[in-house]
């Protein structure tokens, strides 16, 4: 391969929170800007979220290693670490490798909540800023933009992201279930429990209006409010609110319940049967068991929420296997583009050799018939490039066809540029009599040629 | 073959490929397959269009044939899903409406023989009143029977926690399940009432006509008492959710055992 893509970084599962904070890249553009400058890369893109550092970088014609120690140097050096302590807590990839990697990450497949949707969002930021600063180029760009379709093939062709995997989220999907939009419901959280504020954060986030926060303590319901936006009430008060309210999320610290069947079947009564969701995350139980019996009412408590997670984290795992052999093909369909690179080089000297080729016999037979006028020169340059053009045209499509076949790249490039000889190859003093005596002289081949038409005639 | 027949032929083959690659995609969760689907039944309801226009224009009095009505009524139900669709973004009714309108139109070719006998100066009036708005009844009910049945499956899994990860975030909300079923109460009791009393009034404006109950009369009227309770209960006390399902289930299930019952009586007829 011309231009090796080498990817290094560091993520949730390799280094500890407290060796990703230090080696978190907060300038990512500085950052870019110095790799491009002080380590022998083409291009970069660089992504740093808070649980990975991703450096994608192509080198230039240096050997790997090199690329790799001064990438490590350069980073520990920014973030004033220690350049052993990154070695230990990095991945290093090369390669298609690489771009496995990468397609990974983009699919979410390495994220600590699998399938979680930021990472795509992160990445499709940081290929921004590179193309910003002019450090995305060729690769770079067709290996982003191939990263991000296959994240969307994945998302489409399994159900990666399709379910809830934490408790909030799971509680959000469930009313979305019941209530589908939630745009224009409301919302009232019994207690000041973190995992009934992150819930009702959550249910805000997905169109929610209006929130009422009931609790014992009036000051810390104030206080929650504020930061949610909704109305603090005393807990006492709230069966009596309970009827305007479509979701109730509970956490109280109480030893007995604290919302009754009885409670429950006035509020419904009052609402016109209207479906009430209720969410009971405290333990012991603040709601009781008994109201589920009742129609249009759904009751949620921790154990049987922790049960949806399981269940969506198991299937998030078998759809996470389907996700990686798409990954996989779009890997070598990755690889079939970069081979096609290396061919570009023995196509331009292709092209350049023929040209010459050309413009060398075309000045023969003008010396031959003399001067010609402007325009019928220009018609024959035209004609003997085209010729040349033509000649290749075969050629090239066959080799393009080969360069795409798994590992044979290499094989069928240098055997046409050793057909075409374009590398100037001489046959050196010490090769074997046999291929010395084979004499190439232009004569020599035009005997050949009209020997064996006539042969064939 | 006649352009009729193709025409027939079309419609039974668009809305059988929708029926497949509907219920195909809602298996394999495929929205492409499902989006396909309903486009032919788009394709297939346009043609449906035309066959029942060009029906009508070459003889009117297709009108008095009986196979005519359980082609309206295939055509309403799709109109109704239609309508559904683009009210509520409904697409999943199509797991009824597709079937039964392949069902109905099907139907409507094989049910033949069936005169219905009308005095010619009220075929318009009585076609208005009664039939139309049976059939729209019967339209709209068919959507109601699938959103019932969808909200009785998908509450029971809501309820007792079982299967959730198979309610893909594809299946629309039980409130959305819910609205088909008010809008079945709310639109389709007064059409019914309107159908049924208009036969009474038929009666009374038809020389030597003679009103007399009968077992189909009567049937017809125990459906519409089920109807009328279910309105009551919706309207004035607020049912919603499983209770108005099942009765929907029920007043479903009487309408078309009348229907049959009305079908074979004037099979029967000379």
């Amino acid at each position: 391969m011309n231009r090796k893509i080498i990817l290094l970084g560091l993520n949730h599962r390799t280094a500890g929170v407290d060796v990703r904070e230090k080696f978190a890249l907060t300038d990512i553009e500085h950052f870019e800007k110095g790799l491009m400058a002080h380590c022998p890369v083409h291009e970069c893109m660089c992504l740093s979220t808070c649980n990975r550092v991703e450096i994608v970088a192509v080198a230039k014609r240096v050997p790997e290693r090199e690329v790799l120690d001064s990438l490590l140097e350069y980073w520990a050096g920014v973030c004033k670490g220690d350049p052993s302590l990154l070695v230990e807590n990095t991945y290093q990839y090369v390669d298609l490798e690489a771009v496995q990697h990468l397609f990974t990450v983009a699919c979410s497949l390495d994220s600590m909540i699998m399938g979680e949707p930021q990472i795509l969002g992160q990445l499709k930021d940081a290929y921004r800023k590179a193309v910003d600063q002019g450090a995305a180029k060729t690769i770079v760009n067709r290996l982003l933009h191939k990263s991000f379709s296959v994240a969307k093939r994945v998302r489409t062709e399994t159900a990666i992201a399709s379910s809830a995997v934490s408790i909030s989220f799971a509680a959000v999907e469930l009313a979305k279930k019941i209530f589908g939009d939630l745009e224009g419901t409301s919302a009232m959280m019994v207690g000041a429990g973190e995992m009934a504020e992150l819930a009702v954060t959550h249910l805000r986030q997905n169109g929610v209006k209006d929130i009422i926060i009931a609790n014992r303590t009036l000051s810390r319901a104030k206080e929650l409010a504020e930061s949610l936006g909704g109305e603090a009430i005393q807990i006492e008060s709230m069966v009596d609110r309970l009827h305007e309210v479509d979701i109730v999320i509970s956490s109280t610290g109480s030893p007995v319940a604290v919302i009754k069947a009885k409670d429950v079947k006035a509020a419904l009564k009052r609402r016109k049967n209207k479906p009430q969701f209720l969410i009971d995350i405290a333990v012991p139980r603040d709601i009781d068991p008994n109201i589920n019996q009742l129609d249009n009412v759904y009751l949620y408590d921790i154990d049987d929420l922790k049960e949806v997670v399981e269940v969506n984290m198991a299937q998030r795992q078998e759809e996470a296997n389907k996700a990686r052999a798409v990954v996989e093909l779009e890997t070598q369909t990755f690889s079939n583009w970069l081979n096609s690179l290396e061919l570009q080089p023995t196509i331009v000297d292709l092209v350049d050799k023929n040209e010459e080729v050309a413009f060398r016999e075309l000045s023969k037979t003008l010396r031959k018939i003399g001067p010609v006028d402007d325009k019928t020169r220009a018609a024959l340059e035209t004609l003997v490039l085209s010729v040349g053009k033509k000649c290749l045209h075969e050629p090239i499509c066959f080799l393009k066809r080969r360069t795409q076949e798994e590992g044979s790249a290499e094989r069928f490039i240098d055997l046409a540029r050793r057909m075409f000889n374009l590398d100037d190859e001489v046959v050196p003093n010490s090769a074997h009599l046999n291929r010395k005596s084979q004499t190439c002289a232009p004569e020599d081949i035009d005997k050949l040629i009209d020997a064996s038409k006539n042969k064939e005639q | 073959m006649g352009l009729l027949e193709l025409l027939h032929i079309s419609i039974i083959v668009l809305y059988g490929l929708g029926t497949v690659l509907f219920l195909t995609g809602i298996g394999t969760s495929n929205d492409r397959l499902k989006k396909i689907a309903i486009w032919l039944a788009v394709g297939g309801f346009f043609t449906h269009s035309l066959d029942l226009a060009w029906v009508l224009v070459r003889d009117p009095a297709a009108l008095n044939a009986g196979k005519f009505y359980f082609n309206i009524l295939a055509w309403s139900v799709l109109a109704l899903y239609f309508f559904l669709w683009w009210r509520l973004r409904l697409e999943f009714l199509a797991i009824t409406a597709l079937p039964l309108a392949l069902l109905l139109f099907v139907a409507s070719m094989a049910v033949g023989g069936i005169r219905i006998l009308m005095p010619p100066e009220l075929t318009a009036l009585f076609f208005g009143l009664h039939i139309g708005s049976l059939i729209l009844t019967m339209g709209v009910l068919i959507m109601a029977f699938g959103a019932g049945i969808a909200f009785l499956h998908f509450n029971r899994k809501l309820k007792t926690k079982a299967g959730l990860s198979k309610m893909g975030s594809d299946i629309p909300s039980l409130d959305k399940f819910d609205r088909v079923n008010r809008w079945a109460v709310m639109l389709g009791f007064p059409l019914y009432t309107l159908g049924l009393f208009s036969t009474f009034f038929w009666y009374w404006v038809t020389p030597d006509k003679q009103f007399a109950w009968d077992i189909m009369k009567i049937g017809s009227l125990a459906v519409w008492f089920l109807y009328a309770f279910l309105f009551h209960q919706r309207v004035v006390l607020g049912w919603r959710g499983r209770k108005p399902a099942i009765l929907t289930l029920w007043v479903f299930a009487g309408m078309c055992i009348s229907l049959i019952h009305h079908t074979i009586t004037f099979r029967a007829l000379p």
